[in-house]
Parts: structure tokens; sequence; C-alpha cells
């Protein structure tokens, strides 16, 4: 679990964001912070904006206004006429090379074996050389538990070993914070559990994650804070004992009993 | 059986103008197609535009028509072509329009996904391209661009109308010169082998790239 004795030090800080796809806000002023070490889980019904906001913090989507930081660095700000601005292309790549992602559909490269996907970007984001990484990717690999399959192609396997090589591939750039979107939610009941299990030990060796999730059993024996979200708005959030044992809102108590 | 091995010569000489317009072609047209298929995907309202006038242009006007305006129309305006540029260059840009089209389809029919998990792990925009998304494409529509191909090993017969020498006037030449029906035989016999070949080469390919979808 998060412990105490990590650094202090804030990894995300995203101030007030606000994001609207054409007249519909999806994002209604949300504050979010990440210190080292710590699992953020967002959950909340569909449509609440959890994975919109989850992809706010690496640009996929730009946010209308607010603040996004990442590790005390400003990757947006809200200029005066009440617009956010991105910092330049090149600071911008710069402070989201500390971030990775996972996402619900894998998205793995269909046409590069296991490896491949693992080595792909650290060589042609970093220009390492295939010797200078490939070791590292295997390690990766065993963590996973899906060194036998470094040759194989991802549709020769199942969704739980291609996710798993997901969250490997992202663990390869060496991020500093691990992006979730719901990263179970394309599986079989019976295959999320050794995603869940991967995540877990992540967890426990204090990678910083930030993951929008279903799994309500995740969320209170993995996370650090729980943050439920509904029409755009943090609703409740807090430590997860207390937030699963006793939630203060009406709303957050109805949608806990429909996912139980 | 003199006279069929003279007919054989004289046919092969033929086939070589054939050839020549196939080859010169596939390796214009190709690269061209790329680059249309990536201007008619560009943000720049303007070149998406004009792109897609050339292809409607390509597309929704005769191959023949288009090698007579090359090779009689330009001239009138000064501009002349040596006979096989002039084909060349109606062939070129006829095929490039239909590869750019191929290649549209093969680009859109990638997920959004690849570009944001290459995204997410830091690479260019070029870098995505060129290791993510185009390597498959290219699986993707290699099955269409066969079938482009051997439909342009035929079209080239069209350069009959130019006065060119190519497998199909040889063979219609002799035919009117011998009154022997056998050429005609022999030239669908050369553009079967052709035909042949190129198809069990798509196959190699395609095999050889299908290895990653089972």
């Amino acid at each position: 679990m998060a412990n105490t004795t990590t650094k202090e030090e804030i990894m995300l800080r995203m101030h007030d964001i606000h994001k609207s796809f054409g007249d519909l806000e999806v994002l209604k002023g949300i504050d979010i912070e990440v210190r080292r070490g710590e699992v953020l889980a967002i959950i909340g019904p569909s449509g609440s904006g959890k994975s919109t906001l989850l992809r706010c913090v690496n640009k996929l989507e730009t946010i209308n206004s607010g603040s996004i930081e990442i590790k005390g660095e400003f990757l947006a700000v809200t200029n005066e006429d009440g617009q956010a601005e991105y910092v330049d292309a090149k600071k911008g790549r710069s402070l989201l090379a500390s971030t990775g992602m996972v996402f619900q559909q894998f998205n793995l490269f269909p046409h590069m074996t296991v490896i491949e996907n693992l080595i792909e970007a650290p060589m042609q984001v970093k220009g390492l050389k295939r010797a200078e990484i490939e070791p590292y990717a295997q390690e990766l690999l065993a963590k996973v538990g899906l060194s036998d399959r470094a040759d194989y192609y991802p549709s020769q396997l199942s969704g739980g070993q291609q996710q798993r090589v997901a969250i490997a591939r992202a663990l390869c750039m060496k991020p500093d914070i691990l992006l979730f979107d719901e990263p179970t939610s394309a599986l079989d009941p019976e295959l999320t559990g050794e995603v869940l299990k991967t995540m877990r030990e992540l967890a426990k060796e204090h990678m910083t994650m930030v993951v929008v999730t279903h799994e309500m059993a995740f969320a209170r024996e993995a996370s650090s804070h729980v943050i439920f979200m509904a029409d755009g708005m943090i609703v409740e959030q807090g430590e997860p004992e207390a937030f699963f044992a006793a939630p203060k809102e009406e709303r957050t108590r109805a949608f806990l009993q429909n996912m139980l | 059986m003199d006279k069929l091995f003279d007919t054989f010569l004289l046919m092969l000489d033929g086939s070589e103008i054939t050839l020549e317009i196939f080859v010169v072609t596939l390796v214009l047209a190709l690269p061209l197609g790329m680059l249309a298929a990536l201007g008619r995907l560009s943000k720049l309202k303007a070149m998406s535009r004009l792109v897609e006038f050339y292809i409607w242009l390509m597309r929704g006007t005769p191959l023949m028509l288009q090698l007579l305006f090359v090779y009689f129309a330009l001239p009138m305006i000064g501009i002349r072509l040596p006979d096989i540029a002039a084909a060349l260059l109606a062939f070129t840009l006829n095929y490039a329009a239909y590869f750019a089209e191929i290649f549209r389809a093969g680009i859109q029919s990638i997920p959004k996904g690849q570009y944001e998990a290459a995204r997410t792990l830091g690479m260019s925009y070029p870098q995505t391209m060129r290791r993510i998304i185009l390597p498959q494409v290219f699986r993707m529509v290699l099955p269409p661009v066969s079938n482009e191909t051997i439909n342009l090993v035929k079209d080239t017969s069209l350069v009959y109308i130019l006065a060119m020498n190519d497998l199909l006037r040889v063979a219609r030449t002799i035919v009117q010169r011998e009154f022997d029906m056998m050429p005609f035989l022999i030239a669908a016999i050369f553009y079967l082998a052709m035909t042949f070949v190129l198809t069990w080469g798509f196959k190699k390919l395609e095999a050889h790239y299908g290895k990653y979808d089972n």
C-alpha cells in the first residue's frame, strides 16, 4: 500500500480543470493531486468524465481552462482570457516522457512481437541500441510473468496477457507516473485477476499510478486515495478505508451499492 | 515451326515496351500514390482539396482519354514529350490516383489507439507513421494493390492507340499480315504469364506479412 515513508514530492497536480466537447461540458472544475508512490483510483459511472480527465493528464485531450503540473513543472496554465495554454511542444514532450499509459483496448502494435513492442519506443525515442534495452525488457516481461512469450505476436496472446504486455511496454520507458484507463474493462472476468495482480505489485513497489477503474476491490485494497466522479465533478473523495466503509454522499452510496 | 519461332521473337520484343510501361509506372505511381494519400489526409484544407480534385479527375475520366490528351493535346500547347514518356506520364498519374485511394483507406482503417499508444510512448508523428502505421497499412493494402497491379498489366495494352509497338500491337500486326490467329493466342499467354508471376509474388508477400494476424 502507499506508504508514508515515501517522499512527499507532488508528481501530478491538476487545478480547476474544465473541458468541453462542443456544447457539452464534461469536466466542470476538477482538482487532483498525486504524490510520489501514491495510487489514485478514480471511479464513477460511465459518462462521468473520468476517462477524459485521465486523458487530459497526458494531452490526449486538451483542456479548455485550468492548469496541469507534472513533477512541479507546468504543462498547461490558464492565461488572463481564461484559456488554457500549453507549453511548447518540445517542453511538453519532455514533461510527458515521465508519464506512461495503459489503455482499455491494450493498443499493442500487432505487427511486432512482444519483445519488439517493448523495445520499440526506447530505441526510437531514446535512441538506445537493442542490446542496451533488451535485458531490461526481458526483466519486465519476467515481472509480468510473460518471459516465455517474448517472440509471440499480440494476436497469439489472451487479453489478460496482452494487457500485461502493455503494462510492461509502458514501464520500459521508465515513466514516473503510470496512467491506467479502465485496464480490465475489455477483459473476460476470469482474466482480470492476472492484470490486477500485476497492478497490485506495481503499487507495492510504490509506482505512482492514476487508475480509472470499475474494479471496486482493487480501488479498496490497492489505492491510497479514491475519487468518485459524476457528471464531470468530484462528488466525494478520501482514503479507501473510510470511503468504502462510510461514504458520505447519497450519490456515492447509490453508485457503490450498484457496483457490489 | 520457324515461322512460329519468329512470331514468338517478334512478340517478345513487343513485350519489352509492355514490361517497361508496367515496371516504370509501378515504381513511380506507388510512392506518388502514398504522397497523394498523405496529402489527401492532410490537415491543410487546400492541400486535401487539391489532391481530392486530382483523384476525381484521374478516376473520373478514361485512361485512354488521358493518354490521348498527353499525347496529342499537350504538344498543341507546346509540351512535346517522347512517345514513351507521354505514355508513362499518363499511366503514372492515373495509377497514382487509384493507389492514393487504396492507401488512404488503409491508413484510415488503423485504429486511433495505435496513434495514441505511440504518442504516449513519446514517439513523434514521423516515427509513428514510419514504424507503427505504415507497416500495418502495407499489409492491409496488399490485396487491393495486387488487384490494381494486375489491372496495370492489361491496361498497358492501351498504348496500342499511340501506335507504340507493345505486345498487343505487334500481335495485331502479325495477325493482319499473315492471316494467322496464333499471335493473339501467344499474346494471351504472355499476359497470363505476367499475371501469374504477379499473383504468385503477392501471395508470397501476403503470407510473409500476414504472419502476425492469426
